[in-house]
């Protein structure tokens, strides 16, 4: 037993550590919000490679689990992981803001198989979340809607309409993901305080649990877990670090790495030359 | 009106299971649905942005969800979410304006002024908008809504103002405008409330000698390019409605008119570019800025 969590941590690392070099070599072929794509990587690689039930040859797939992206500006990593998932091929991804290709920037329901709602204006994904779960009961169904959402994103009012709703509303197939990076263009907490932020979720009536973000075994242990109580949505406070795994983008927003830059992160990430 | 509306609704969620309702406060409009599919009515309380987020979400899940808001609210408090996962979402929700289309709330302020909805509304791509000007053209608007896929604004006139014609003489068809009264001197299109003034003025045109075209504008949008069209063969158009002048009905028209180069005048009656704010009743208001019959009749007589 220890043994196989050893090899799915493992495994999952190494999905983690795959979408942050497609997330460098995006970051290489044009701007890119690199930080906020970083720092969703490990949660990112332990939902598509071994939580959310997805059918890539067929993504509208009605047993599917729901993930919304709310931080839509940070498609470049959920877009490296449908690719990787087989949704389409990862040698679209350095087409990133081409003529029509399939990898846009922020998330497209239109250009990108394997996703269910466009996002890029915050604060819309928890709302949309919520009525999906009501569907999917509607329908007597179990599907889960995943949604995550960035820190600075809970700045937008509302998120927290959405919030008083799921838990009036006693969703607990609903499970949101705060990745709780500390940074917008600036720090957040200095912008505009979110503390005490499980506390406030705890308040709205969730089932709230706080993990380091890039703890692998911590992520696969909470999202198996939910929900976490039922008759209540769940949400998750992932701490991560904005552009972790590579420092060139730590606690940056964007960035366009030049080739030597590029060559730089990529050797932090363990890939070889080329 | 809201009992009105939720018997409709009720009808058609009897034939569709895919039909759900959300309210945003406007509970009202949801009982009839509520007593018989108690899962398939959904309050959320007094929250546009939300209202809206969570009918793009039912939709992600295959519902067809009606949105129910007070007009000026659920037009503008939401506007981007209308937009962007409604328009862009290309989602199939239906939004209603269920209470306060136009001016209606007069003397109440202009907080509660619905004189955007059709510009704002118009403005998103796949968008429909229509303006049913009494009970028999809400019907219909709520069915044509539910039957055709994509996302639906329609404001509720309230049930207010029941136009006088007989019922066995009326017809609607989405996209086209339906007309109240034949005449080929001049043509008066109305939308949502206001038309009952359009129709109202045919008769006092009539009573001066004028044969006047009445039309129900109900679909601002797709406008329905060939009524104009054959308007544009009278000799003066007149538009009215409880908005704004610019975006509104008379915009619609006038984009029309002038793409084909016709020449023939219009004048758009509407609120001129001002916020109508004022003490009094809906009567009082619309008399003060000139969305009467009189107002009509006054334009015909003066363009002569």
């Amino acid at each position: 037993m220890m043994a196989s969590n050893d090899d799915l941590t493992a495994a999952l690392q190494e999905y983690a550590r795959r979408i942050r070099v497609n997330v460098v070599r995006i970051a290489g072929m044009s701007d890119c919000h690199t930080g906020g794509s970083l720092s969703i990587a490990d949660l990112l690689a332990a939902l598509y490679f071994h939580i959310l039930k997805v059918d890539p040859q067929n993504p509208s797939w009605d047993g599917r689990d729901y993930f919304i992206l709310s931080k839509g500006h940070c498609v470049p990593a959920l877009s490296s992981a449908l690719a990787m998932r087989g949704f389409f091929s990862e040698d679209e991804l350095v087409r990133h803001l081409e003529l029509d290709s399939l990898v846009s920037g922020h998330a497209c329901a239109r250009v990108t198989p394997g996703i269910d709602v466009s996002t890029g204006s915050l604060g819309h994904g928890l709302s949309i979340s919520v009525g999906t779960a009501l569907g999917v009961r509607m329908d007597g169904a179990a599907n889960r809607v995943f949604v995550l959402l960035g820190d600075g994103e809970l700045q937008e009012g509302s998120n927290w309409e959405a919030a008083m709703a799921a838990a009036h509303h006693r969703l607990d197939n609903l499970i949101a993901i705060v990745d709780r990076n500390m940074y917008q263009t600036g720090p957040t907490e200095q912008m505009m305080a979110l503390e005490p932020l499980a506390e406030k979720w705890m308040a709205f009536g969730w089932s709230v649990r706080v993990i380091d973000g890039h703890d692998m075994p911590q992520i696969v242990e909470v999202l198996e877990a939910v929900p976490f109580e039922p008759g209540k949505p769940s949400a998750i406070v992932a701490q991560t670090v904005k552009g972790q795994g590579v420092s060139l983008s730590r606690h940056h927003h964007m960035d366009r790495f030049n080739a030597e830059q590029m060559q730089a992160a990529l050797a932090e990430l363990g890939e070889a030359e080329g | 009106m809201a009992k009105a509306f939720g018997e409709v609704l009720l009808e058609f969620a009897r034939e569709d299971p895919r039909i759900c309702g959300v309210s945003c406060d406007c509970w009202g409009f949801l009982i009839p649905l509520h007593n018989e599919f108690p899962e398939r009515a959904i309050e959320i309380g007094i929250a546009e942005q939300n209202l809206i987020g969570i009918a793009a979400g039912l939709a992600v899940r295959g519902k067809t969800p009606f949105a129910i808001g007070m007009n000026p609210f659920v037009t503008m408090r939401c506007f981007e979410q209308i937009r962007t996962d409604l328009g862009y979402g290309c989602r199939n929700v239906k939004v209603i304006g269920g209470y306060g289309s136009g001016v209606m709330y007069a003397g109440w302020g202009c907080t509660h002024h619905a004189m955007e909805e059709i510009g704002l509304m118009r403005l998103i791509p796949t968008m429909t908008v229509v303006m049913p000007a009494d009970g028999f053209e809400t019907e219909h608007a709520i069915r044509a809504a539910a039957a055709t896929e994509g996302p639906f604004y329609i404001a509720l006139a309230g049930g207010l103002l029941p136009i006088d014609t007989p019922e066995g003489e009326r017809t609607f068809r989405l996209g086209e405008a339906s007309v109240l009264r034949e005449g080929d001197d001049v043509t008066v299109m109305g939308t949502g409330a206001a038309t009952i003034e359009a129709l109202r003025a045919g008769e006092l045109l009539a009573e001066r000698g004028i044969a006047a075209r009445v039309l129900s504008m109900h679909t601002v949008k797709p406008i329905d390019r060939e009524a104009v069209l054959a308007a544009a063969r009278t000799r003066l158009i007149v538009t009215i409605e409880e908005h704004t002048v610019i975006g509104g009905l008379g915009s619609a028209v006038a984009e029309v008119l002038a793409e084909v180069g016709a020449g023939t005048p219009l004048r758009r009656l509407g609120l001129q570019d001002v916020f109508a704010c004022m003490v009094g009743g809906y009567e009082d208001l619309k008399r003060r800025f000139g969305i009467t019959a009189e107002a009509i009749v006054e334009a015909v007589m003066g363009s002569a």
